[in-house]
């Protein structure tokens, strides 16, 4: 049955997330190919940017801090989205849903201690030839307002 | 650092492995445990021979390939990928970037992916990033 189309508008958040170093560090490490054990995310690959995980290399550099990699934002951002999928009421089966498609803007990088706020809302449903399409749009801000990260998450499911 | 020029139709190319675990060390940076990730048995059930690494994984390996491009991981102002299939462990990705438009401060990307047997993991990919 396809999802029920008054849906479209219902916003999910505020979602508050403070970016924390160790964490920033860990998903680029990652990201990149670290291997971790328990205790540490790993050694950093060779090709990685050390304004992703090295202090003193970060401040020295041209932002003064550490950046997160640009695609850590889906680490929060994704937080409308994945309520969305989880809301009752709209009814979305899981096991039927594959992430279609992915869009994010960066207005500025992102550095320890940031604090981003972010809420989101079904901008787009529909159906074509048997599958659902669910669009959740989101704006990341900080806490002077303005938007660092925008966000469009696309999921297709099957009926 | 030195500063680089760009010109349309410049290309580039990043490969990456995605490794046996990978989907779960990638769940466990991300907070992405989706079981179809992580559980081979729940991979199955979703028509996949086991679990299948995240797409917003390829997604930031994508990012990489511009970032190592333009030198610099603060420059990526966008990017927009469609996931056309699944990467899976010991899969191989190359990404294959080609410079599409420039203009005084922006750069523009077609970013291309595929596996090992050929097939494009992302369809559309586009990667945008500050320059000058």
């Amino acid at each position: 049955m396809p999802l029920d189309k008054r849906f479209i508008g219902r916003s999910y958040g505020p979602f508050t997330y403070e970016l924390g170093l160790e964490k920033m560090r860990e998903f680029s490490l990652i990201l990149g190919g670290s291997t971790p054990r328990a205790g540490t995310p790993g050694a950093p690959p060779a090709h990685l940017s050390p304004l992703l995980y090295d202090e003193a290399a970060a401040k020295a550099g041209p932002y003064g801090d550490v950046i997160a990699s640009p695609s850590f934002a889906v680490v929060f951002a994704i937080q409308p989205f994945s309520a969305a999928i989880a809301d009752p009421e709209l009814g979305v089966d899981m096991v039927k849903l594959v992430h279609g498609e992915q869009e994010l803007e960066f207005l500025d990088v992102m550095k320890p201690g940031d604090v981003l706020t972010t809420t989101g809302s079904i901008t787009a449903l529909y159906d074509k030839a048997g599958l659902d399409f669910l669009v959740v749009t989101t704006e990341s801000k900080n806490p002077q307002g303005q938007t660092v990260v925008r966000g469009v998450w696309s999921a297709v499911i099957r009926q | 650092m030195p500063s680089r020029t760009f010109q349309v139709g410049d290309t580039f190319t990043h490969v990456r492995v995605c490794d046996r675990y990978r989907p779960a060390y990638y769940a466990g940076a991300s907070g992405d445990f989706n079981p179809i990730h992580i559980d081979p048995e729940v991979g199955r059930l979703a028509g996949f021979n086991g679990i299948i690494l995240q797409g917003l994984c390829t997604l930031g390996w994508a990012v990489e390939a511009v970032s190592l491009f333009v030198g610099d991981p603060g420059r990526i102002r966008r990017v927009r990928v469609r996931f056309s299939r699944p990467v899976l462990p010991e899969d191989t990705v190359t990404f294959k970037g080609r410079v599409t438009a420039l203009a005084s401060d922006r750069l523009t990307a077609e970013v291309s992916a595929t596996n090992q047997r050929g097939e494009p993991v992302l369809k559309g990919a586009v990667v945008e990033a500050a320059i000058g």
